[in-house]
């Protein structure tokens, strides 16, 4: 086990000396802090006046009864214009709060695609790359098994995805507390699922999104890893397994009529759609999807697993 | 003879329908430096690749100290050290940590023998420099450094003075020789450069299209066999009667020449009983066949298939 643990050392050691380690974080870094930049100067994207003061329920009714009447003009509060919501505020006194830091974590959720493409490009080189410098040469005439080596590798790549994720998460409150302040931190947060309106914890609710976007990306890292394997080529795994990941839900909405379109791994990789919002094929399930997830997973894992120990080392 | 290091034992590789290493035999001792030759394309690297598990066997097996590089491959290449063709480093990590990274992939190496290899390449002074700004011979001795790390009983350098200055060539040669001598290293080096190799091996054994076709002993051939003497004498009749008493062989006059296939040593007392005969000598010429014209003649020229 030791000797597995300084494996994995290694491989942290030659991502941290590698540039495009440090550049991709300095990107989602400067992307958060613009994003935080963008939404205190130009209040629209912040969803405007907050009806929070102490009659907050009479100015929602109020602006509900406007809604009614079919007038979309002149709304004081343009970020309440659900009905349905504002009701469900007033039922269950949950008073809107104004934009703060944990608002700023949720919209940068947004970011996590940002974060699947460095877990990609990582994902891809680690076992990629080796052959491209050559020095896969080395690493294999060591007395160690290529499956540990390999699997050193992938939870390298497991732990980077993590480690971006969490940098997204505690950077973004970070710079949405400073910004837009912690008023409001202890209110629930109101979300629709499946067309019914329920509310939440911030913390475990924006951890849960978090947690399951980090799955549709272990996935997508997953299967980038598995074409470096099998292929050996840098490029190939990350134009690949990125065309994927941008095609995949066009690719769902074209074929969504078919029986079997809940079983293509796209429909079930967003593991969100069944928090909020609806699923994109109506009779997928968490658990089924889960479930689907976890074959596909396990054939990319034995995929890589079987052409790297198989395959010969040839010259290039 | 010492005993056998590692042993090929009737190595096929078969790449498709086209068989390309063609059943190897040969085995490699303690102590001694063996020279892998043969042009290029006649399998030398596919082979090497074979000897670390790089490649898989066809049919056949090769045993490092008892071990089966194909069925017990952690106990076989424990005791292998090796750069398969160009030392290729991480360019990004400096000269130290390229070799603390291969380090810890084998059990039981110290900091304190890590300093050790990089005195014995002698880099000491730019181990610490990115390996991407190395020098090719740089390089070189890195790759040298991360094969001895683990004081392996079998090093196998592929080219290892490829990109060296003449007096890196010449520390290198001496080094693989002392590793053999003092240490017992069984060293396996592949090159081209036959001069390079005569200086350097003890056996050599030259591979060509997957077959290989003659081992034999550098030094030996060097001593033991005949070399070709031309005579310049007159006259030639008379001498041609002389020189076939005295050594024995078949001579072959020419107009003004005498050529005979005989031991160096004996040159002096011919030469002395010639000139008590009253033959008058006006030059005596040695050819020696290189390595290189041997070499030529096994695998003659252009000979990749």
């Amino acid at each position: 086990m030791s000797n597995f643990f300084q494996l994995v050392r290694n491989e942290w050691m030659k991502l941290f000396h590698q540039k495009s380690t440090w550049i991709m974080m300095a990107i989602l870094a400067v992307l958060v802090l613009g994003a935080g930049i963008l939404f205190k100067v130009d209040a629209a994207f912040t969803n405007g006046e907050v009806p929070n003061g102490d009659n907050w329920k009479q100015e929602l009714q109020e602006q509900n009864a406007q809604l009614m009447e079919g007038s979309q003009e002149d709304l004081k509060y343009p970020g309440y214009q659900n009905v349905q919501e504002n009701q469900y505020r007033i039922e269950n006194d949950i008073a809107p709060t104004a934009y703060n830091g944990w608002d700023f974590v949720g919209d940068n959720l947004g970011l996590s695609g940002l974060v699947g493409l460095f877990a990609i490009i990582v994902g891809a080189g680690i076992v990629a790359n080796e052959f491209r410098w050559g020095t896969i040469k080395l690493l294999l005439i060591r007395p160690l098994s290529r499956l540990k080596i390999l699997l050193s590798k992938y939870v390298t790549v497991l732990t980077y995805t993590l480690a971006m994720m969490v940098f997204l998460y505690v950077f973004s409150l970070i710079t949405g507390a400073a910004l837009f302040g912690m008023d409001g931190f202890s209110q629930p947060h109101v979300y629709q699922q499946n067309g019914e309106f329920q509310d939440a914890g911030l913390l475990s609710f924006s951890l849960l999104k978090y947690g399951l976007s980090l799955i549709e990306l272990t996935i997508m890292t997953t299967f980038a890893f598995m074409i470096a394997a099998i292929f050996r080529n840098t490029s190939l795994a990350i134009g690949l397994s990125i065309f994927l990941m941008m095609a995949g839900s066009s690719v769902i909405f074209f074929l969504i009529e078919k029986e079997w379109a809940k079983f293509i791994l796209f429909a079930n990789t967003n593991l969100n759609q069944f928090v909020e919002g609806s699923p994109i094929i109506s009779d997928l399930t968490l658990g089924f999807s889960i479930t689907v997830l976890a074959v596909y997973y396990i054939v990319f894992l034995l995929l890589s697993w079987i052409f790297f120990t198989k395959r010969d080392v040839a010259g290039s | 003879m010492s005993e056998a290091v590692m042993q090929l034992k009737n190595v096929k590789k078969t790449i498709g329908k086209k068989e390309i290493i063609k059943g190897l035999d040969f085995e490699i001792h303690a102590g001694e430096v063996f020279g892998f030759l043969g042009p290029n394309g006649a399998g030398k690297t596919t082979t090497i690749r074979m000897m670390v598990g790089l490649i898989q066997m066809t049919e056949g097996d090769v045993v490092i100290k008892g071990h089966s590089i194909s069925r017990d491959f952690k106990q076989a290449i424990r005791h292998v050290g090796a750069i398969v063709e160009n030392p290729e480093m991480y360019p990004f990590l400096s000269g130290w940590k390229n070799l603390v990274h291969y380090a810890r992939m084998m059990p039981g190496i110290t900091e304190e023998r890590i300093h050790e290899v990089v005195r014995l390449v002698g880099l000491e002074k730019r181990i610490k420099e990115k390996a991407g700004k190395y020098s090719l011979g740089m390089r070189q001795r890195l790759g040298i450094a991360q094969a001895l790390l683990h004081n392996p009983s079998v090093l196998i350098l592929d080219e290892p003075t490829n990109g060296l200055d003449p007096s890196g060539i010449r520390e290198i040669r001496a080094y693989i020789r002392k590793l053999a001598e003092e240490e017992g290293v069984a060293v396996i080096v592949s090159s081209h450069i036959l001069s390079e190799m005569e200086m350097m091996c003890d056996r050599m054994g030259v591979i060509k299209n997957g077959e290989l076709i003659s081992i034999q002993m550098v030094h030996e051939t060097q001593q033991r066999e005949d070399v070709e003497v031309v005579f310049t004498a007159s006259p030639v009749d008379q001498s041609a009667t002389v020189l076939k008493e005295l050594t024995g062989k078949d001579v072959e006059a020419g107009e003004e020449t005498l050529t005979v296939q005989m031991a160096k040593e004996a040159i002096p007392d011919v030469v002395s009983e010639l000139v008590q005969k009253g033959i008058r000598i006006y030059g005596v010429n040695i050819h020696t066949s290189t390595l290189e014209d041997k070499f030529l003649d096994l695998i003659g020229e252009g000979a990749v298939e």
